[in-house]
């Protein structure tokens, strides 16, 4: 193994400008693998996190239809009939509209989310991440009060909104006693949250719900308990559709596309690998009929047909070897600095691209592999030359 | 006496095809070589000595006939097998050097013992033992572009040595050479027959011919003498 090693990297090292030639095709192939894989990876990473952030023990609850629209969304009695299973620990209806806002006399139509207010903290400062800026979360008992997203506090109006000025939805007067810091996601950052009685009340929808987060007790199957969410809504709403998530699922269903995206990557990544292959198969050949004469010789000294082929076998797998490494150490580099972009535009830890280990191994494997059947022809030319032949040449 | 014949041909013939047209090489040789016997080929060109030589160390198949090494058939043998004897059996020094030029002095003649998996160390040792043997031992990390002709063929001699083969074939070392490095040649293979090597000869050289204990004359793909 070592000696037929030894063997092939002097042969390489022959012809050196060749050998780099030969190995662009692997190195542009692994290259693209590696950077398309890392990025993938890192977006898969970073679409889960955030549903983690919503944690594991959470289910959401939603209806493509309000209650009141035709009669069969869902209401406060789902509410109370979820709070009712057993392993839920506690249920947070939510009630979201556009609305109108009004601020200094500038109107604009705002997404207006009603919460509980003595459940709004513990509902949404795990589940969104929501963070305060400034003031307080919404309480129980408040009626008239906001709080704000942050680019509604910021520029969402000509002027910026503090706490303690009044904005005023559906035409009342609502006082902002708290402003919440930037999340970066402007469907967050341009709502603002309030009482959802006081909501329902101005928007004429008294029972209407149309998300409920549910949180799983510790200890109790999330799963199961979605199963008897779904069953208790079914019996209530007959042919209704609505959506009973955990947020597992959720994580697995954009997992599985950014699968399809990084299958497609793969794709790519893997004709430009043939087409490496194809240029390892071409030198080959090229070196099989150069090096005729010296097949002959070693024929004549002793080589067996299995050992010519494999010394042309390794030859070629050498090649997908630098190629990898090279394809890697490429890819890495590009991996660097699309963190170092992502970084720079997205914010910290928001895309994190990693060649880990395990990819770099497969990486370097594959390229191997491709070296190693691309030199299969040429070698069976090689074992094939008549010695006597090959010795005349 | 058959006992002894280290090489035997019987009713040997080898025949190209050539674009359809049958081109005979050798019409039915019959040839016994002792063990440790120094024999020397001689014929015009064309007349069948490289064929011959080339059944007699297992690098081709007659199409008709018989070849004997050390009493065993080797006409039918495989690709594999055919190369286990030229491994250990056979020695090929060529008329035109055929070292492998990526290689230096020392690696080529490690080359035999390499395919017979000899490990690195001892490989290494008896390959610079044989450079000395010829004369070469200052010339080991030399590539055979940095070597003159006569060195080249001392290399092709180490090299046949390799793994310690009973038997030489020599396809005329000294077509290539001036008469003194052609001298020194000749004179390194019948060393190597005092030694107890045998050694066949193909020259055109009658001179050098005419040193061997045997003398085949070769015409026509006959033996004539
Ligand atoms: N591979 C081949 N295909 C066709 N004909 C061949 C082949 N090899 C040899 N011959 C023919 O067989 C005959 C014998 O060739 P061979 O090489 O054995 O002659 P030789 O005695 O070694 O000649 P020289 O002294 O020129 O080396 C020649 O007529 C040659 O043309
Ligand atoms: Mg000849």
């Amino acid at each position: 193994m070592l000696q037929y090693i030894e063997l092939s990297l002097k042969n390489l090292s022959y012809r050196k400008a060749r050998a780099i030639l030969t190995t662009l095709g692997v190195i542009i192939g692994i290259t693209a693998v590696v950077s398309m894989v890392s990025i993938g990876e890192g977006m898969t990473k970073a679409v889960r996190e955030q549903f983690e952030a919503f944690g594991t023990n959470k289910i959401l609850v939603t209806s493509t239809m309000e209650y009141g629209v035709r009669g069969k969304g869902l209401t406060d009695g789902d509410v109370s009939n979820i709070e009712d299973i057993v392993g839920v620990e506690f249920v947070s209806p939510m009630y979201s509209v556009a609305a109108g806002g009004e601020f200094k006399g500038e109107e604009k139509v705002i997404t207006v989310w009603g919460l509980d207010p003595g459940k709004a903290e513990r509902t949404f400062s795990d589940v969104g991440g929501y963070r305060l800026l400034k003031g307080r979360w919404l309480e129980p008992g408040d009626r008239n009060v906001v709080v704000l997203g942050y680019r509604v506090h910021d520029d969402f109006f000509k002027s910026k909104v503090e706490l303690g000025n009044s904005i005023k939805i559906q035409g009342e007067k609502f006082r902002v006693v708290g402003i919440f810091k930037e999340t970066g996601d402007p469907e967050h950052d341009e709502a603002v949250m309030v009482n959802i009685d006081k909501l329902r009340e101005l928007m004429g929808r008294e029972k209407s719900v149309t998300a409920i987060v549910v949180r799983v007790k510790p200890g109790y199957d999330v799963d199961e308990v979605r199963q008897k969410i779904e069953d208790s809504l079914e019996r209530r709403h007959e042919g209704v559709e609505f959506d009973v998530f955990t947020s597992q699922q959720l994580i697995n269903a954009i997992s599985s596309s950014l699968k399809v995206i990084q299958v497609v990557f793969g794709g790519i990544a893997g004709v430009s690998l043939i087409v490496g292959g194809i240029g390892i198969a071409n030198t080959m050949i090229m070196n099989v009929v150069e090096r005729t004469q010296e097949i002959g010789i070693m024929k004549a000294t002793g080589a067996t047909n299995s050992q010519v082929m494999r010394i042309f076998l390794f030859e070629s797998g050498v090649f997908g070897f630098f190629g990898g490494m090279i394809g890697v150490l490429i890819g890495y580099i590009i991996s660097t600095i699309i963190n170092e972009l992502a970084e720079n535009y997205l914010g910290p830890g928001v895309l994190t691209t990693a060649v880990t280990p395990s990819l770099a191994f497969y990486a370097i494997s594959f390229a191997i592999l491709a070296g190693v059947i691309s030199g299969l022809y040429p070698a069976y030319k090689a074992v094939k030359l008549d010695p006597v032949e090959a010795l005349r040449a | 006496m058959k006992g002894l014949d280290i090489v035997r041909l019987e009713g040997v013939e080898k025949t190209y095809l050539m674009d359809r047209v049958k081109v005979p090489a050798l019409r039915g040789i019959n040839l016994s070589i002792e063990k440790g016997d120094y024999v020397s080929i001689m014929g015009p060109s064309g007349s069948g000595k490289s064929t011959l030589m080339n059944l007699i160390g297992a690098l081709d198949r007659p199409t008709k006939g018989r070849v004997f090494i050390e009493g065993r058939d080797i006409s039918k043998l495989s690709d594999n097998s055919l190369a286990r004897i030229r491994r250990e059996k056979i020695g090929f020094v060529f008329q035109q050097f055929n070292l492998i030029p990526r290689l230096t002095a020392i690696e080529n003649v490690e080359l035999p013992m390499w395919f017979a998996g000899v490990p690195k160390v001892q490989r290494v040792k008896r390959a610079a033992e044989l450079l000395k043997l010829v004369g070469l031992g200052d010339r080991m990390k030399h590539r055979p572009t940095e070597l003159s002709g006569g060195e080249r063929q001392r290399v092709c001699i180490a090299r046949a040595l390799g793994n310690d083969p009973e038997i030489i074939l020599a396809d005329e070392p000294t077509g290539n050479l001036d008469t003194k490095s052609g001298e020194g040649i000749m004179r390194i293979l019948e060393e190597l027959n005092e030694r107890g090597k045998t050694i066949v000869l193909v020259t055109h050289e009658r001179e050098f011919g005419k040193r061997a204990n045997t003398i085949i004359k070769i015409r026509d793909g006959r033996i004539v003498g």
